[in-house]
């Protein structure tokens, strides 16, 4: 029968791995933010050569699945000569992944923008660089701001398969407990409580920082 | 060579499970997120209320940690699954907050006017839903639908981790007697990139070819 | 002779192989209104963006105060640099207004004075509400776009420009955005800035601004410029058959 204690027991420890997903969701996003800036401008390059490279980065990693994404970075980093903790691969993966769709938030932020924005900008005589600056950013991050909420969203959950490379987030710290307690059902259950709880808390923020900017 | 003698059936078998894994999964969460959504529509308050703790839940916990609770945890309260089963069943429930959600945006986008105008002359509800709604939320769920249908072929990988025997868990067992992960993985990762994107490409046909006239031209 | 504030000679544009202008010549006098006028898709935004280069024409000149915009020679594209010391000197009001919804009306129009004239804070404030004042939104400086009418936002763009002091406005139908009545809020203010002598070239479908501010009136059809006149002449005596048809068109369209 399910256990009350063994539930709230199991909270405890687990809360306590918490923090490895929210590392490696938070480090991975700031990863993603940097990465998916430079893919999103070479998206928007006039480069034809440097817009390819984009195009394929994103569908490449969009198209193939974390897990399978993780155990390449995994397997193939030692091959090159880099030995890094499990802890760094993991990051590297999810930042890597979130990359490709943070490059697509921002593009679609972007061109979400009415044309004539910059162009007003352009005919007063403002250079390119102070457009982007001034005009196309500040309203893009703003209103990409709970999309990439979302998005850590997205990275806290997936950050669960970071388990099969070891690393004692929530769900290998779970694995962990149900094989001491034998108690599969009351642990995973906590994990998920917790897993909800922290999204629910990002979720929240999401619709707040929506609200703010809508106004 | 020989590998591909000795793994190709292995590989092939593990190809179809994780096709009908998806299509299942896609067809059964499908179905029950249309369900969700229709009792979201015209379902008693309560039975809203609930639901949406249900979608929340849902979506806010991993599918590999559901995934546990209904293969491990199952167990404990009576309900005893294989892998496959499990598997399916755990694709089917994460899916369909995800549809659901899909199908409701869906039924939001079709104007009043239309729906009234097939009350005025007297058709029932149900003859609405079925010639009405649901054809003219295609309009705009359908990429949508397509677009998170696309996304699940993806999970189907996660479920190697409860030994569902998919493709991911057939290439795992093939490198870890061959010591080629690298390679393994980099042809899975490969294949899954070819798959995916010859599916969005089919999609974007059919979808071009169901929508076509319901977009007004303008 | 009156000198030509802007002066368009054999002006030639593609859209792929669409032409979309054709040997447009057109000379705007310096302190008078030049309204442009023509069918919907004849070029009349084509053109008039060419003025300042958003749009780049594919042959001819266009000389602003006698200096080739676009280009150094024939042929070859101006510097970045170069294009934008001239942009300073033309303001542009566009039919969507165009204000950045991230800032306030103020900070709208302190945005060029900072950022391209390189006023310091306080003064480009200060000119800010100037402008503002002059437009008669003196009490609305710090709403946001998002709270303003349309017209107070199309005043705010005029403001905008004219923050700037060019020497030459351009207008692409500037209240073709907005409710009837508010057409007039913003017709008064560019009629104060013709009698200040401001050289105006605007894109519009009112005839009667056309009739009763413009200097000169100029006919577009299928990218060709067919006439350029007095407003009398070219709106009460035509003697090109596709301005009088244009014309019996917006009549019938316009009496009820
Ligand atoms: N970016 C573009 N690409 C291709 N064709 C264009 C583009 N911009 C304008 N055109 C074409 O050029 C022609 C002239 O357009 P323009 O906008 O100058 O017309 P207009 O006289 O301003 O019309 P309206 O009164 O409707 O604003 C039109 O036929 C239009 O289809
Ligand atoms: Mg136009």
């Amino acid at each position: 029968m399910f256990s009350i204690p063994v539930f709230l027991e199991s909270l405890v420890p687990l809360f306590w791995a918490a923090r490895y997903t929210l590392l490696i969701s938070v480090g991975g996003i700031a990863l993603g933010l940097v990465i998916g800036t430079l893919i999103c401008a070479a998206r928007l390059s006039p480069s034809r050569s440097l817009r390819r490279f984009g195009a394929v980065w994103v569908s490449f990693l969009r198209g193939v699945p974390l897990l399978v994404q993780l155990l390449v970075f995994y397997y193939s980093l030692p091959l090159i000569g880099v030995d890094v903790p499990a802890m760094v691969a993991a990051v590297f993966t999810v930042g890597v992944c979130a990359s490709a769709y943070i490059s697509e938030i921002w593009r679609g932020a972007i061109n979400a923008l009415p044309r004539g924005q910059a162009e007003a900008a352009v005919a007063i005589g403002m250079t390119p660089a102070d457009v982007w600056r001034r005009v196309i950013l500040p309203q893009a991050v703003t209103m990409s701001l709970p999309a990439l909420i979302n998005e850590l969203i997205l990275l806290v959950k997936a950050s669960s398969l970071v388990s099969v490379v070891g690393i004692l987030e929530i769900t290998r710290a779970s694995q962990a407990q149900a094989a001491t307690t034998f108690r599969p059902l009351e642990v995973y259950l906590a994990a998920a409580c917790i897993y909800l709880v922290i999204n629910l808390c990002l979720a929240g923020l999401g619709r707040w920082l929506e609200h703010r900017t809508a106004v | 060579m020989d590998l591909l003698q000795q793994y190709g059936p292995a590989l092939l078998r593990g190809f179809g499970f994780t096709v009908l894994c998806w299509a299942l999964g896609t067809i059964f969460g499908m179905g029950l997120g249309l369900l969700i959504a229709l009792l979201r529509h015209y379902g008693p308050r309560w039975l809203c209320w609930i639901l949406q703790v249900y979608i929340e839940v849902i979506r806010g916990t991993p599918f590999l940690v559901q995934l546990f609770v209904l293969y491990y945890g199952g167990p404990l309260i009576g309900l005893r699954l294989d892998a496959l089963p499990a598997g399916l069943l755990g694709l089917t429930i994460y899916g369909s907050p995800y549809f659901a959600e899909i199908f409701r945006a869906g039924f939001r986008a079709v104007p009043l006017g239309q729906l009234e105008a097939a009350r005025a002359i007297g058709m029932t509800e149900a003859s609405i839903v079925r010639r009405i709604l649901l054809p003219l939320s295609m309009v705009s769920a359908l990429p949508a639908l397509i677009n998170f249908s696309i996304i699940l072929t993806k999970e189907t990988v996660i479920l190697s981790i409860i030994t569902v025997p998919e493709l991911m868990y057939q290439v795992s067992r093939m490198s870890a007697e061959t010591f080629r992960y690298v390679e393994a993985n980099l042809v899975l990762a490969l294949f899954f990139w070819g798959l995916v994107e010859t599916i969005s490409r089919l999609g974007r046909r059919f979808e071009a070819r169901v929508t076509k006239h319901l977009i007004e031209r303008t | 002779m009156q000198a030509s504030a802007v002066e368009i000679q054999k002006v030639n544009k593609y859209y792929g192989p669409f032409h979309a202008l054709k040997d447009v010549d057109l000379s705007v006098p310096a302190g008078k209104v030049t309204c442009l006028i023509g069918p919907s898709g004849s070029g009349k935004s084509t053109l008039l963006r060419c003025m300042n280069f958003l749009e780049e024409y594919d042959s001819g000149e266009i000389r602003i105060d006698g200096r080739l915009i676009g280009y150094d020679a024939p042929g070859r594209k101006m510097g970045g640099r170069a294009l934008r010391e001239m942009r300073r000197s033309i303001g542009m009001v566009f039919q969507q207004f165009n204000l950045w919804p991230h800032m306030s009306a103020r900070e709208n129009v302190a945005e060029g004075l900072l950022r391209v004239r390189g006023l310091p804070k306080a003064e480009a404030s200060a000119r800010a509400a100037d402008a503002l004042a002059k437009v008669g939104l003196a009490d609305k400086m710090d709403n946001h776009p998002s709270r303003l009418s349309g017209g107070q936002q199309q005043r705010v763009a005029i403001a905008r420009a004219i923050a700037m002091e060019p020497r030459l406005m351009l207008f692409d139908e500037p209240t073709s955005a907005l409710d009837p009545e508010l057409v007039g809020e913003v017709l008064t203010v560019m009629k104060t800035l013709a009698s200040e002598g401001m050289t105006m070239v605007v894109v519009t479908h009112e005839m009667g601004f056309a009739a009763h501010v413009a200097d000169r009136v100029a006919f577009m059809e299928r990218g060709e410029l067919v006439a350029a006149d007095t407003p009398d002449r070219i709106l009460h005596q035509p003697q090109d058959p596709r301005i009088q048809s244009f014309l019996r068109t917006y009549h019938e369209r316009n009496s009820f």
